[in-house]
């Protein structure tokens, strides 16, 4: 769209992030407007922390995209109520909810209302939750009582071993990242490998990028507040500045480096909602609630929690 | 407009086009800002590199009737050099975001121009005399021997060439800790507002050492910050009143009178939000990027992302009349949010005069508005036919007395002869200042780094 008259197919049945609004209480496009919901809630990041300008940034756009970002926690929060969305962290016997809110202090100048991985953390009983795949494959991980999934305990350790794609490796270096690989690649796997038959490669990788994008994103939610409004005020015990050139240099952006005449993200937008549709079935037989996409947030609360584990120093 | 029937409709031509031909646009000529003085004679123009230029129309020529004056340039200055804040480690861009001509008082032109932090008021005066006989100097300055001296005589003004001189009278500095998005000189003529994301301080001209608040949105714990100043105008005839408006889409008039800071509105302008359209979105393109009171102060228009809105100051529960600039856009805003390109602060502006006349038809009622859009398209509707125009700004349309040819986008299905697709637009080429000159139907439209200038076509 930005090309000098560049001309791109005018796509009539391009749904997705464009098109209609999609009401978050439809029953089968919930998905899709929660997959709306989350490119949107990425962008928004993506925006707050890559913007390295010699001037000060706009404090208009700064507020209308931190407004986005809490309108988007809100829901999220109100959603997060209904639904389990994460497990036991790789603390043994420590959720993850109380080692974030140990490193709370260092970011004093947050706003009051705890950012997005806290309210994430479900309150509701730790039986009802996922179990992580690490739970399963690692004696040493976690103690925490997850006895309902056996089912998915004997099914997924043998469906990892064969896939030898794209994916698979991508889930290598995420767990090389992070001891707790979630149920979600776990069960993704097979998804994925399902898919692999179907689509090509790119589906997986596309996914698996999407996954590492999003524990990213979710990562950066440990900076100070979005924006920082008052930038010489900061009385937090880490600059987002320090913050992002300490951990994040390397963090590959390109899926976010959007070129609209690919338009990357339409075509995100058109894989990824086939992988949330796959996930969606392939969980329903193990979990009497809903799943949403949101399950990369379960990998990226390990990251985070492995993150501060470094900043503190413990 | 549509078409080139009706008596009254005004059909614009092709004038001059002012600005560099090449597609590699230098950062800073992109025009920032574009304002006619009162009278229309003067034209200036801000850009990103802190320039200031001036254009003057040429007297009318008698013998040339079906042309108005053409614009050439009068005065260049640099108004603002970028600055570096120590304390923030930031640099303090030198653009012009605004600039602002007082009316005239004697032979001398004075404008406001201001960049994010500080407010210039700048004297233009000619000069087309020096004097010349010098006692004690020759004529290129070197001083005499006074021994050499025998007679005296008196200096003499000679005829020069004419020199048009800029020169800074007032530097108004060091009010302002957040970005200054607008000024406004009161109809006193003696005090002027500007604007900040956050605060409304009230100046007078001739002091520099001092500003008052009256308006301050800050919170006092900033992570509450939800809403910012986004434009502010005080009211064409009522020294006390003015309005600003904010990233929520509200309108806020204020009245001096009432208290020293204007932290409660005599009114709030809102329109509810229609539930049909709404959107993650909704509230970024509700932000109104502009605000201007029509001439005789009984309505203001304000302008959002997609559409331009007249409110009736009596009215505040909802505007009194909502025109579409490019509805289109309503189904691409996740690209353009991407992109950046909802962010734009388009601007707008009324027709010259209440009692303009429309193709030298007296016509009280002519009232019609102007805004930009993207792919270089500028768009105009005339609030009494309720018809509107699309034209284009490009160089490809640059036969004088050739009127313009409207434009059309094609939103969605087959596309017709001529129309462009949403798909084709180019978003780098945004129009987002216009003027109308105050009296004749002359308009300035900047695209990124030109100036065109259009005139209706004069039988």
């Amino acid at each position: 769209m930005l090309g000098k008259g560049g001309k791109r197919k005018f796509d009539e049945h391009e749904d997705g992030l464009e098109g209609k609004v999609v009401s978050p209480t439809d029953g089968p496009s919930k998905v899709s407007y929660t997959l709306q919901r989350q490119t949107i809630f990425n962008i928004s990041l993506m925006k707050l922390y890559n913007h390295r300008p010699l001037t000060e940034p706009s404090l208009q756009k700064t507020v209308l995209i931190n407004n986005m970002l809490r309108r988007i926690q809100e829901e999220l929060k109100q959603e997060g109520s209904l639904r389990p969305m994460f497990v036991a962290a790789s603390q043994p016997a420590d959720p993850l909810g109380d080692n974030f809110r140990e490193a709370q202090p260092a970011f004093s100048h947050l706003a009051s209302q705890p950012l997005l991985p806290a309210d994430l953390v479900s309150t509701t009983p730790l039986e009802s939750c996922l179990t992580p795949a690490s739970l399963l494959e690692d004696d040493t991980f976690c103690t925490s009582p997850t006895v309902q999934h056996d089912g998915l305990t004997k099914t997924t350790p043998p469906a990892l071993q064969p896939v030898k794609d794209s994916f698979s490796s991508a889930l290598d270096e995420i767990e090389e990242l992070c001891p707790a690989p979630t149920s979600a690649e776990a069960v993704a796997a097979p998804a994925a490998a399902g898919d692999s038959k179907d689509h090509p490669s790119e589906s997986n990788v596309q996914k698996a990028e999407g996954l590492s994008e999003n524990r990213t994103a979710e990562s950066k939610l440990m900076d100070p507040l979005p924006g920082n409004f008052e930038i010489t005020t900061s009385t937090g015990f880490l600059t987002d500045l320090t913050l992002d050139d300490i951990l994040f240099a390397d963090i590959d952006t390109s899926m976010y480096d959007f070129d609209p005449c690919t338009s990357a993200t339409g075509a995100a937008s058109k894989m990824a909602p086939v992988s949330a549709d796959e996930l969606l079935k392939t969980l329903a037989p193990y979990s009497s609630q809903p799943v949403t996409p949101n399950q990369p947030f379960k990998m990226d609360l390990t990251e985070l929690d492995h993150i501060m584990e470094v900043l503190v120093g413990s | 407009f549509l078409g080139a029937g009706g008596g009254n409709d005004i059909q614009w031509c092709f004038s001059q086009v002012k600005g560099a031909v090449d597609d590699d646009v230098a950062e800073a000529d992109i025009i920032s800002t574009v304002e006619f003085n009162h009278s229309g004679e003067l034209l200036a123009t801000g850009d990103k590199g802190g320039r200031v230029v001036i254009f003057q129309q040429e007297q009318e020529n008698k013998t040339q009737s079906h042309s108005r004056g053409e614009y050439n340039v009068y005065s260049t200055f640099q108004s603002h050099e970028p600055e570096f804040d120590y304390l923030k480690s930031l640099e303090i861009e030198e653009k012009i975001n605004k600039i602002r001509w007082l009316p005239q008082k004697n032979a001398a032109q004075f404008l406001l121009s201001t960049n994010d932090k500080t407010i210039k008021l700048w004297k233009i005066s000619e000069r087309d005399k020096r004097p010349e006989g010098y006692n004690l100097k020759e004529e290129d300055g070197r001083y005499r021997d006074p021994t050499t001296v025998t007679t005296l005589r008196v200096p003499v003004f000679r005829p020069m060439d004419l020199m048009v001189e800029a020169s800074p009278r007032r530097i108004f500095a060091n009010a302002h800790t957040y970005h200054i998005n607008s000024i406004s000189i009161n109809s006193d003529y003696e005090t002027y507002l500007s604007a900040d994301d956050l605060r409304i301080n009230l100046w007078h001209l001739e002091i520099t050492d001092r500003s008052f608040n009256i308006v301050d949105i800050k919170p006092a714990n900033m992570e509450e910050l939800t809403e910012v100043i986004t434009a502010a105008e005080f009211h064409p005839n009522s020294c006390n009143t003015f309005v600003y408006s904010s990233s929520k889409g509200t309108i806020r008039l204020c009245d001096m009178r009432a208290s020293a800071l204007c932290d409660r509105h005599s009114k709030l302008f809102e329109e509810p939000e229609d539930p049909s359209n709404r959107s993650f979105f909704s509230e970024i393109i509700s932000s109104i990027s502009d605000v201007k009171f029509s001439h005789s102060g009984r309505y203001m228009m304000t302008r959002d992302y997609l559409s331009v809105k007249i409110w009736d100051l009596n009215m505040e529960n909802r505007p009194v009349e909502t025109y579409q600039v490019h509805e289109y856009l309503r189904s691409k805003l996740c690209s353009l949010y991407e992109n950046d390109c909802i962010f734009d602060k388009f601007e707008c502006c009324w027709n010259g005069s209440d009692r303009q006349n429309c193709n030298f038809l007296p016509s009280p009622l002519c009232s019609i508005v102007m805004t930009g859009s993207y792919n270089n398209f500028f768009r105009m509707f005339d609030r009494n036919t309720k018809r509107d125009i699309t034209l284009e700004a490009s160089r490809e349309n640059n036969k004088p007395r050739t009127v313009l040819k409207p434009r059309k986008v094609c939103a969605s299905g087959k596309r017709k002869k001529d129309e462009i697709s949403v798909d084709s637009l180019d978003f780098n080429k945004k129009i987002l200042h216009t003027a109308w000159h105050p009296k004749e139907n002359i308009i300035a439209v900047a695209t990124t780094n030109n100036l065109y200038i259009f005139q209706d076509k004069m039988n």
